[in-house]
Order: structure tokens, then C-alpha cells, then sequence
């Protein structure tokens, strides 16, 4: 490896681990500036309305000494990033006391099974698409260009509770609600895998159908300017074949999209919310969801956390890469 | 082809995926381990061994039989399909994943475990008694015929059945029910912070008989029998040989027992854990139950299963209960009557027609008493509360599941037959308010001097404009438009009131700070039915004991003090005489009306109970003669509609 590029690499790596220092500052913080007290919803929930007005103080202090919320938050901070480095994410108060690494190893298995194969399909026709339009462009562009800006603008819990709708409810073809059917255990069996496919259709199909809209604008545009490009006409001049300056135009319009797909993969973690709340699909989304509503801060700590070194450690394989692939990068952050 | 191909790895890696992440999502039992507990000590002081047992998956040595492969109690193998006729499914009982087994523990958030006195779920673990809140009356259930008080009710007997027994066999005796009060103290759970303060302790006479000694106050009187009463109905009894094993695990540690997930608990109920995960919880039959036995329901249930899916709100869990996949359903539902009347659904509740359910609770509008216009008057706080449109909150936000101001005028009694005959109607008359009464309400205000001097259309008090919030939480949507309708009952009267919904987690500790002066006006609900009541609710309405305190989750959130209802409300938990009772509750039904500390703007059933009868019927209903209460077929003694369910054809 050159000297220019262990120092690009370097450099790469110190931005990492100071941007990585704020996400966790941060992280911490935001959820605890929220005006609420979660401690206080844990007492409510164990004793009700107990008439006993001293020992339901006493319990009170007892969660607010168990979860630290009455120490300054400098020292909250510390123990918080002390047990970060020993892998302890804390207990969570919405679900106390399940512990949050638990919460997590639950939830993220359903969400990157969903949202990874969705964002993939959904980038890989999104592109076809685009490319497709601006290559023929005519007829066909004139059908993909409108319904990619219309399908790319209906918001995601619109989509999601149309297609529940229509499938689920009115032609009932598709299950209303869960990762599998309501009347099974999960087993080894295909009849329980073919329930878990049934019911991941819809879910699936609804992030599918939003992201395919706006890549394939994406892609339409880099394209036709492509297809302007210099190197184009001079090729068509030199009488190559069209197929092969396809070739040429499709790999240079890729490198955009496929940023913009290695950043949807690193937010991918914080899960579709949207499909899972409307479908009742397990995963971080609505785990997240419900953290912010009951104010559990360990548990909205950890999902940010997780989100933040998610697109973190992407940003960074993504510099390196570019730094290989294309010299220009890294030329380009010496220069400036 | 390329691309083809690469589809095609990508569908195939879906699929393992989906079906990776559907058996292996399975939380509780993957890291079922009674030694857990003492890892949650982790967030405190982690050592490198207890953080490493936190995050890991258990070792094999460490873990229970786990509910990963659902087994059933008979060996059959283990269970893979819930056959629909065989199987209850409930909705709005539960909204999250198990957090514990652990019925002396804390949050459990369990659909199996819910243990308050307005009706315990007795499905896993049994109460003494069950409660039914059609009668307020107290059925034996572990317990052996009604309690014995002692003359001057210092003291109460309890007997258990002979038949009564445990999970492992053993039978249930008066040292179970001693050890769960002695324990609930140690570890200070919910039962002690509860029930603590009014027995000393439970003396075990002999196997079967306990006898339960009443704290008594300065006087010598029994601090509070009314509230022992609730935790007959209210306390799981818990084996003493497995809470035994339990603190003993947990070296005694307080808040590492009430932390234990108990995946290794021993139960008495007619159900047990079959499994549970991110997307539902099973119960199973326990087909050895004691309550077969003669001496109590002489059968088992008919639903081999008890199962509740996870559904992420209400509008799916609504969904689901239209399409069939949920039997019995607790939510809320606008305008109920028209699944069966329009979408011709083979749905139901309790009574056919209006208010559908049985309302036990009051959602109620609170004046806070630190704002110095509210507390210094009378008039203002009156006019507000009968310029209301009840109606129109009833008709739009209860979607009529209340029954009117006019049909049950306005006291501190909840519908109920039992509590509306704990007052003088008549006493009251002239007091009570239905609403919309605009005129008298202006009146009341001009005969206060709260006019409007500078024609601005909005009433002033000492020269300035009186500005009123409503409040209540975000989301909450049936109490949001009680709280618009308040604000538009302000115009009509020319008191400024504006509504404000803040996150319900913001909300409830700012109703609990005994100093807030935030909000003006809020609403939350006081206790509902319990072989306490009406006295806790009217505790919760205007108690001197809850003023001034922190965190207060007890009521009386306003911060209202009348010494003769104080000393009333002292009184009422040892009085006997029915006549001295009922002038007591009629002398605080006046007060109440007179001083308007607070309005009801609704009645609302404790337990929203509709049920979809496409597979099971036989449900409990108003004309059936059962006097089963709809509580869901789980709480209280609602669950004996558990043993009489039918299939339907």
C-alpha cells in the first residue's frame, strides 16, 4: 500500500472515530432531554393506584436508584459509556426488566431480513428501470418517468395500508397481521416456512414498491447525462457497439446509486417502521417506536447507537472502496 | 442471466432469512434461565462475567426446559399448529413481548399475569377469591366458603380447599399464603407497596386454614379491612417452596427477585406457559388441574389453548377481530354495533344494545386547585362542569358506550347497581347536573362577579382574562374529544379554555407533581371496581392523604382538601352499619357536588369485552342468568366462562 494511501485511510479512520465519539454523546443525551419520566411510569404500571402513599414513594426511589435517574447526568454519562465498552446496553424501562442487548438480538434478525432483501430488489428494478427509460426513452419513458415520480411520492404507511387493504382485507389473499400465521408455532416445516413467506409478501412488496420509484428517477437522469457524454459520442464515433457503450454508460451512472444503496443498507437497521407497524411485523422499527413513546432511554440509546455505527461503518467501507476503485476520491481530498 | 441468477440467490436468501429469524426470534425460553436474574444485576456493577451472561445466549447447563419447542403437557411432542377449535385467541390484553413468569415480580407485562383487584387474570396463578363486578360480590376460588372477620374485625379467616393444589402436586396451604405476604414485604413488590400498610402479618393456624392479622391504627381500629378485601381478590397465592428457591437463588437479593424470569415457576391455575416470542404467548391446559375437582368448577376449560398474538396497535388488533383470528377482544371500538347491524359479522358484547359493555369507571376532568382562579372559585368550577355537552362527548367520543348524566345522574358511584344504592338519590337531587346548561352557568358566573368588564367577549376575575387549559394525552383519541367539547363548553360561557395534548409519558408525571400548575384542567380516571369501592375511588376523588405528594399515583391529582370529607372517607373502612354507610357516602356525594373539585365527563367499562363467535360461543351476556361478568372470560370471576364455552356449529 502507498504512503497516499495509508494516509487517506488514516485520515478516513480518525474522522470515524471522532464522528463516532459525538454519535454516542449525542445518543445518550437526546433521549434524556425529553420532559418525562420513565421512572415514573414503571412505579404506575407495578402498583396502580396504591393508597399507600409512602411505600409507593419508597418504590419509586428504588427504581430511580436501580436505573441511575438520580444521579447528575455527567455521572449517568459515564456509566453509560462504561458499560458500552463492557457490551452492556442496560435494562429497559418500557420492557424492564428485559434486558436491551435481549430487545435487540430479538428484533434485528426480522428487520434486516426484511429490509435488506426489499432495498436490494427494490435498487436492483428501481435501476433496470431508469436505465431502461433513458436508453429507449420514447413510449417507455413516457410510462415509467410519471408512475416512478407517483408511486416514489405515496407515502410509505399510504402504500402499506393500501396494499393491506386490498389484499388482506378485501381480496383477502394476503394475512392481515404477524410474521406467520396465527395458529402456528415455529417449527422446521415447510408448512411453517411457506406461512412465513406468505406473510412476509406484503411487507416486503410495500418498501419494494417505495424505493423502486425513486431509484429509477435516480437512474433515468444519470443516464440520459451519460448518454450526452463526450466519451459516448466519441465511442459511437469509433463505431463501437451499442450494447458495449451501454456497458460503459450503465457502469458510470452506477456509482451514485450505489452510494445511495450502501447508505439505505446502513439506515436499513432502524427498520420500516411503516410495514412493521401497519403489518404488525416484528423488528427495530416498532421496537424503536414504542422506546420513544414510553421514553426508554436505554433502549432509544441503543437503537441510535446501533443506526449511527450501522451508516458509521458503511461511510467508511464506502470511502475505502472509492479510494481503490476510482483514484479520483482520494485524489480529490488531497487537492482540497 | 446474470441478473437471473443473482434473483434468484436473493429469493433463496430471503427465505432462509424469514425462516431463520421466525425460529430464532424466539426470546423468553432462548434465554430462559433462572440465574439470569442475577445477571440483570449488570447494569449496576458489572463484573466481566456477569456483563458476558448478559448479552449472551445461555449456556446449556444453565437453561430450563425452555418453551423454544413447545411442549405439551401430555407427550404428544412438541406443538407446532393451534387448531382453531381448540384455541382461544385473545386481542388487547397484551402489547409487547413476556418480559417474566414471575408473579411476585415487577412489570411482568405477561397476558397470563395481571394481578388488581378490579378482577386478577386467573388463568396460571389463582387468587383466594374472584372478584365479580356485577355483584361486587367475592367467590371462593383457592379459598374454601367466605371469610371469617373477627367482632371488631381485627382479624379475618381464610380457609383452602382440600382439593386445591400446585403444579407439582402438593397441595396448597396456609403457609403459601402466609410466605407470599412475608415475601411481597422483603422484596417490597407491588402486593406490599399495595396491601403492606394494613396487614401485619398472615398466622398459619393449620395446613389449611390462615389467619390474617389486620394493622391496626392509634385507636386500636383496623387501619383498613376494606382494602384486605381487595387482596383476597387482588394477590396470587405463591408456593413457599418456590419462592423459597427463589430468593435463595438470588442470594436474597430484593431486586434481583423481582427481576427472576421464573421461567421455573410452579402454578395452580388451569393454564400453563406453552410458549411464547416476539409475535405471541401460548397457554396450554394443565389437564391435571385441581379445579376439576367437585368442590370447584367440577371440569376443566374447554379451549385446550389460550393464545394472544402481538399486534402492533389497535387498528390491527381490530382488524384481526373482524377477520376471525381473535375470539375476544379488549379495545375499544367506535361504534361497535355496526360489525354485527351493517357488516353482518357474527360479533357481540355483553348487552345488545347501548352501552354494550358495563361501565365501572368515571374518565374525569380535574380543577387544579394550585391555579389561584380555579381553587378561590366555586363558581367558575361549577359553571365549566355544567355547561358541558355530556351528550355530545357521550354520542361521539363513547360512541354511546356510556350510559347518560340523565340515565345514572352524577355522584361518585360508578353504574353499577351495587354502588348506585350506596347514596340517597333524592339527598342529591337538586346538585346533580346533566350538562348543556349554558344559561344557568352564565348566571352562576355573573353571581360571582366573573364578567366580561372589557367587552372582549371573555370573562375576566381581578381585572385579568381567565385562561384555561384542557389537557390530557396525545392519542388518546376518545379523551381528546371529551377535552375539545370542554373547551367549546368555555366559549359558550365566555371562559377562554384551550386544549392541549401533550405525550402521555410528559403527562403522567406532570399530573403526579403535586405542584404542577401546568395544566388547569386534565383528565385521568380514578380507580374503577374493586371490593373496595366506591370508598378507594372516592379515596382517589378527594383524600387529603394524596395532597402534597410526590410521584402520586393515587388520585385526587388536583390537590382538593375538605377536612369533613377527609374524615369521612377515615371513617367509611371500618363502618359496618349498612344505613350509616349510606349516609356517609350521600353526606360526600354532596360535598362532592357542591365544591365540583372535579367532573366525570363519561362512564367507561373497565374491560372492553367483544367477542367474535365464528368459533367459539356460549359467551357470558346480560340475559343469560349466569351473572358471569364480561371480563374478557380471564379476570376475575369472569373466568368461568372459560369452563362453559361452546363451539360453535
Amino acid at each position: 500500500m502507498s504512503k497516499g494511501y495509508r494516509k487517506y485511510f488514516g485520515k478516513k479512520l480518525i474522522w470515524f472515530v471522532v464522528t463516532l465519539f459525538f454519535a454516542v454523546v449525542l445518543n445518550f443525551l437526546l433521549p434524556r432531554l425529553m420532559p418525562s419520566d420513565p421512572v415514573a411510569s414503571i412505579v404506575n404500571k407495578v402498583i396502580g393506584s396504591s393508597t399507600d402513599t409512602t411505600a409507593a414513594q419508597e418504590m419509586y426511589n428504588h427504581f430511580a436508584e436501580e436505573f441511575g435517574t438520580n444521579k447528575p447526568l455527567i455521572t449517568q454519562f459515564f456509566i453509560y459509556v462504561k458499560n458500552l465498552f463492557q457490551g452492556n446496553l442496560g435494562t429497559s424501562f418500557s420492557q424492564y426488566p428485559r434486558k436491551v442487548s435481549d430487545i435487540i438480538k430479538t428484533s434485528i434478525g426480522w428487520t434486516l431480513a426484511l429490509q435488506i432483501p426489499a432495498i436490494i430488489v427494490g435498487w436492483i428494478l428501481g435501476n433496470v428501470l431508469g436505465a431502461v427509460a433513458a436508453y429507449i426513452r420514447k413510449g417507455w419513458d413516457k410510462v415509467v418517468m410519471p408512475v416512478s415520480m407517483f408511486i416514489s411520492n405515496i407515502p410509505a404507511f399510504g402504500s402499506a395500508i393500501i396494499l393491506l387493504y386490498i389484499f388482506a382485507i378485501k381480496l383477502k389473499v394476503a394475512p392481515v397481521a404477524g410474521a406467520y400465521s396465527y395458529e402456528m408455532i415455529p417449527n422446521f416445516s415447510w408448512k411453517f416456512i411457506s406461512s412465513v413467506i406468505q406473510h412476509y409478501q406484503l411487507p416486503f412488496w410495500s418498501i419494494v414498491l417505495i424505493s423502486i420509484g425513486g431509484q429509477a428517477i435516480g437512474m433515468r437522469s444519470m443516464s440520459i447525462y451519460e448518454l450526452n457524454a463526450d466519451y459516448v459520442k466519441y465511442s459511437r464515433f469509433l463505431g463501437i457497439r451499442d450494447k458495449k457503450i451501454v456497458g460503459y454508460v450503465f457502469r458510470n451512472a452506477m456509482l451514485p446509486q450505489v452510494t445511495g444503496l450502501a447508505m439505505s443498507l446502513g439506515t436499513s437497521i432502524g427498520g420500516a417502521l411503516v410495514a412493521e407497524r401497519v403489518f404488525s411485523y416484528p423488528g427495530l422499527g416498532s421496537t424503536m417506536f414504542g422506546a420513544v413513546t414510553s421514553a426508554d432511554y436505554p433502549l432509544i440509546s441503543a437503537c441510535t447507537l446501533m443506526i449511527t455505527l450501522m451508516v458509521l461503518i458503511v461511510t467508511l467501507l464506502l470511502d475505502v472502496i472509492y479510494g481503490f476503485i476510482d483514484p479520483r476520491v482520494k485524489a480529490a481530498q488531497f487537492d482540497a | 442471466m446474470k441478473m437471473r441468477k443473482l434473483l434468484a440467490l436473493l429469493l433463496a436468501a430471503v427465505m432462509v432469512c424469514a425462516t431463520l429469524a421466525a425460529c430464532g426470534g424466539d426470546s423468553t425460553p432462548s434465554t430462559s434461565k433462572p440465574a439470569e436474574s442475577q445477571s440483570e444485576k449488570a447494569t449496576e456493577k458489572p463484573t466481566e462475567k456477569e456483563s458476558e451472561k448478559a448479552t449472551d445466549a445461555p449456556s446449556s447447563e444453565e437453561a430450563q426446559p425452555s418453551s423454544e419447542e413447545a411442549q405439551p403437557s401430555s407427550e404428544e411432542g412438541p406443538v407446532t399448529d393451534l387448531p382453531r377449535e381448540e384455541t382461544v385467541y385473545f386481542g388487547g390484553l397484551q402489547w409487547g413481548v413476556v418480559a417474566t413468569w414471575n408473579p411476585i415480580g415487577v412489570t411482568q407485562n405477561n397476558f397470563a399475569i395481571s394481578a388488581v383487584a378490579s378482577g386478577s387474570r386467573t388463568i396460571m396463578f389463582e387468587t383466594l377469591y374472584m372478584y365479580n363486578f356485577m355483584d361486587g360480590s367475592l367467590q371462593p376460588l383457592l379459598a374454601d366458603g367466605d371469610p371469617e372477620w373477627s367482632d371488631d374485625m381485627s382479624t379475618m379467616t381464610v380457609k383452602i380447599k382440600e382439593a386445591a393444589k400446585w403444579s407439582d402436586g402438593t397441595p396448597v396451604t396456609a403457609t403459601d399464603v402466609a410466605k407470599t405476604l412475608e415475601v411481597s414485604k422483603a422484596i417490597g413488590n407491588g402486593t406490599a407497596t399495595t396491601y403492606g400498610a394494613y396487614i401485619d402479618d398472615i398466622e398459619v393456624v393449620d395446613e389449611k386454614t390462615a389467619v390474617f392479622h389486620l394493622a391496626l391504627n392509634e385507636e386500636g381500629v383496623p387501619k383498613n379491612p376494606l382494602l384486605v378485601k381487595d387482596y383476597l381478590v387482588g394477590v396470587y397465592v405463591c408456593q413457599a417452596a418456590w419462592m423459597d428457591k427463589v430468593c435463595e437463588r438470588n442470594n436474597n437479593d430484593a431486586s434481583a427477585i423481582l427481576q427472576d424470569k421464573a421461567e421455573d415457576v410452579v402454578w395452580s391455575g388451569p393454564y400453563t406457559r406453552l410458549y411464547d416470542n416476539d409475535q405471541k404467548v401460548v397457554l396450554v391446559r394443565d389437564d391435571n388441574y385441581w379445579g376439576q375437582d367437585e368442590s370447584m368448577w367440577g371440569t376443566l376449560p374447554a379451549p385446550k389453548y389460550l393464545a394472544h398474538a402481538l399486534y402492533a396497535d389497535n387498528a390491527a388488533t381490530e382488524v384481526a377481530f373482524k377477520a376471525g383470528q381473535i375470539d375476544v377482544n379488549q379495545q375499544f371500538i367506535g361504534n361497535v354495533q355496526k360489525m354485527w347491524l351493517d357488516e353482518k359479522l357474527p360479533i357481540s358484547t355483553y348487552y345488545d344494545d347501548e352501552p354494550y359493555g358495563v361501565c365501572l369507571g368515571m374518565p374525569t376532568g380535574w380543577f387544579n386547585m394550585n391555579i389561584p382562579v380555579i381553587a378561590e372559585n366555586v363558581a367558575l368550577r361549577k359553571a365549566i362542569a355544567i355547561a358541558v355537552d355530556y351528550p355530545a362527548i357521550i354520542e361521539n367520543a363513547m360512541t354511546n358506550q356510556s350510559p347518560s348524566f340523565e340515565d345514572v345522574p352524577r355522584s361518585l358511584m360508578n353504574p353499577t347497581a351495587g354502588e348506585q344504592a350506596l347514596y340517597d338519590h333524592d339527598a342529591v337531587k337538586d346538585l346533580q347536573w346533566a350538562g348543556n346548561d349554558i344559561e344557568g352557568a352564565k348566571k352562576l358566573l355573573d353571581e360571582a362577579g366573573i364578567v366580561d368588564s372589557d367587552n372582549d367577549g371573555w370573562r375576566e376575575y381581578k381585572g385579568e382574562k381567565i385562561t384555561l387549559k384542557a389537557v390530557c394525552p396525545n392519542g388518546w383519541s376518545d379523551w381528546q374529544a371529551a377535552m375539545e367539547i370542554v373547551a367549546s363548553a368555555g366559549k359558550e360561557i365566555g371562559v377562554e379554555i384551550t386544549t392541549l395534548y401533550p405525550n402521555a409519558d410528559m403527562y403522567i408525571p406532570d399530573i403526579q407533581d403535586p405542584d404542577q400548575k401546568d395544566y388547569e384542567i386534565f383528565m385521568w380516571s380514578p380507580a374503577t371496581a374493586a371490593p373496595s369501592s366506591p370508598w378507594a375511588r372516592v379515596m382517589g376523588f378527594m383524600s387529603k392523604d394524596y395532597v402534597g405528594v410526590k410521584n402520586n399515583g393515587s388520585g385526587n391529582w388536583g390537590q382538593y382538601v375538605n377536612d369533613e370529607a377527609d374524615a369521612l372517607l377515615k371513617k367509611i373502612p371500618t363502618i359496618t352499619d349498612e344505613k350509616e354507610l349510606k349516609d356517609a357516602y350521600t353526606r360526600l356525594t354532596e360535598i362532592y357536588l357542591t365544591d365540583v373539585p372535579s367532573f366525570s365527563l363519561m362512564y367507561r367499562p373497565a374491560f372492553f369485552d367483544a367477542v367474535n363467535e365464528t368459533v367459539w360461543t356460549n359467551y357470558p351476556s346480560a340475559d343469560d342468568g349466569r351473572n358471569i361478568p364480561p371480563a374478557n372470560c380471564v379476570s376475575g370471576y369472569g373466568i368461568r366462562a372459560l369452563f362453559e364455552l361452546e363451539l360453535a356449529d
